[in-house]
């Protein structure tokens, strides 16, 4: 393994500063079943910032943004050692991970709309946790779905089913409904890789709306899509963190041979 | 030689299509004798008094109607409990059993019941439920049709929830939904017309069941809605009736055999046409 002990020594962290970290992973191994998928990975996530993870297929990044969630925990066989910590909090160890999940959000690479109505996909979150009288509901549905930029399309079809809108729509519909519960973070995986060019713009045009109320921590396959909308970028290569800093250093003067190699086209 | 080998792949493509074309059409050839001869000898006995009159003795007239509501009230109970025994199974199967050894047991134990002779069942269902309560009972017919469609809708639920995409799982969960949560509020409704369409099939199939019967709910010559009393079923009339020497009777046979074989027909297709409208696709 001469490559993995390359790979060992050469890394490169410049962490945002201390202060300003909500999510953080640490010497974080992941395993399915017998095989690592993760090797000692840390990850500092900012406050109201834009984290992009990007790598190569296969390097780590979705099955890092799912420990912090703990969504592994539905598939026996997948397991995680090392330390997530959120505000602090060590997640591994969590018992109750359903309500950790609801200050966590997540949206996935394909929509995911709900077999409901519009209306009922974005309340589903809320109604799990808040009793909320119809009018606040109703308060709460708007705002979310104004915020995921998606309320002046369906405004007049609220009660018509979730999977009558098209793609784009249907994604940002999943936004709407994780951020309806007002979480404190929100993981997005590749969450415009079944779009289009032009509603992959619209959720871009979301996203970047969203980083001033919430943490957002992205997967993607599209470099200029993290260097448009990113703050922090993770570059992960074989189940290793191997650079992580300011986006701008990242893309324009990499501190780490096999991180310049990939921003630059090289592989990948 | 090019030119030889592809005469050879059409030729041999020419006879595979054939012989699947030929196999089709002698299936359906016997599917339509059997409708036509259906109609031909049941038709003519289709008239109001199988709607409103009890199996006649030989030589009266009659209905059969004590027969259709005896058919009609066992399917319905023992669809009941099947659809309960079989959606609860089916999604521990799908949910939650996974590859576990308890699973494995489970489905092989389902698989056998599945393909288990009714008449095995209609023996079961005597010894547990007729002899202990002293009697024949339309309830004891439920029973037995509950037996017989209770694993199939514990196979169609296991196999319709493992269709719905796992994402929809995560995405329930990620929400901070709890697992029973998700499935009972997302999983269900998004398998809505598959597990529907299970239900129906299974329903088609017990319809026509007449072995289970015979030791359950024996017969009844009379009309009767207490389901603790023997009770009369459209498969066990027609077995009677159509052995017997009377043409009255076996033209009555035949009236009930047509019913049933419409039943199930229809509800096959209303099965089969919910199935394809309501699948979820994101």
């Amino acid at each position: 393994m001469t490559d993995a002990i390359a790979l060992e020594d050469e890394r490169h962290m410049a962490e945002p500063p201390a202060d300003t970290i909500t999510l953080r992973a640490r010497g974080l191994d992941f395993y399915y079943g017998k095989t690592q998928a993760l090797f000692g990975v840390d990850a500092p996530v900012a406050r109201n910032r834009v984290t992009a993870l990007i790598g190569p297929s296969g390097c780590g990044k979705s099955t890092l943004l799912r420990t912090f969630n703990r969504m592994y925990d539905l598939y026996p066989g997948q397991r995680a050692t090392g330390e997530v910590t959120l505000e602090g909090e060590d997640l591994l160890s969590l018992r109750d991970i359903a309500l950790l999940r609801s200050r966590i959000g997540m949206v996935f690479q394909k929509p995911t709309p709900f077999p409901m109505s519009i209306y009922d996909n974005v309340a589903f979150g809320v109604r799990l946790y808040q009793n909320k009288s119809r009018r606040e509901l109703d308060g709460i549905v708007e705002n979310a779905l104004r915020r995921a930029a998606l309320w002046d399309e369906v405004k007049d079809k609220l009660k018509a089913s979730g999977l009558s809108l098209s793609g784009g729509q249907q994604q940002r519909l999943c936004v709407a409904r994780g951020i309806a519960v007002e979480p404190e973070i929100l993981l997005l995986d590749e969450p415009a890789s079944a779009l289009d060019p032009i509603s992959t713009a619209k959720l871009e045009e979301t996203i970047d709306q969203l980083k001033k109320d919430f943490t957002i921590v992205i997967v993607t396959h599209n470099l200029a899509q993290a260097a448009r909308i990113s703050d922090y970028t993770g570059f992960m290569y074989l189940g290793r963190m191997i650079e992580f800093g300011p986006t701008e250093e990242l893309f324009v003067k990499p501190s780490t041979r096999r991180a310049q190699d990939y921003v630059q086209g090289r592989f990948g | 030689m090019a030119f030889d080998r592809r005469a050879r792949r059409n030729l041999g493509n020419l006879v595979f299509v054939g012989a699947c074309g030929l196999a089709t059409l002698v299936a359906l050839l016997a599917l339509s004798l059997i409708m036509v001869s259906l109609v031909k000898q049941g038709f003519a006995g289709l008239n109001a008094d199988i709607f409103t009159r009890a199996t006649p003795a030989p030589g009266s007239e009659g209905g059969l109607i004590n027969a259709i509501l005896g058919s009609l009230m066992m399917c319905a109970l023992g669809m009941a409990i099947a659809v309960v025994v079989g959606l609860l199974a089916g999604t521990w199967l799908a949910e939650y059993g996974g590859d576990t050894f308890y699973a494995h047991l489970v489905r092989f134990l389902n698989d056998v019941l599945l393909s288990a002779p009714s008449i095995l069942v209609g023996l079961f269902v005597y010894e547990l439920v007729v002899r202990p309560l002293h009697g024949f009972s339309g309830f004891a017919g439920a029973v037995a049709l509950a037996l017989i469609a209770a694993p199939v809708v514990t196979r169609t639920t296991e196999d319709i929830l493992r269709l719905q995409p796992s994402a929809l799982r995560e995405a329930g969960v990620a929400l901070g939904a709890a697992r029973w949560i998700t499935i009972r509020k997302i999983i269900w409704p998004g398998a809505r017309a598959g597990l529907l369409t299970g239900a129906l099939l299974a329903f088609a199939r017990i319809s026509g069941e007449t072995a289970p019967l015979l030791f359950t709910a024996l017969n009844n010559q009379f009309l009767n809605l207490d389901m603790r009393q023997p009770m009369a079923s459209l498969p066990a009339v027609i077995f009677q009736f159509a052995l017997s020497a009377y043409d009255d009777w076996r033209s009555l046979a035949w009236t009930g055999a047509l019913l049933i074989a419409l039943t199930v027909l229809s509800v096959n297709i209303i099965g089969r046409l919910i199935a394809a409208r309501g699948t979820y696709r994101p």
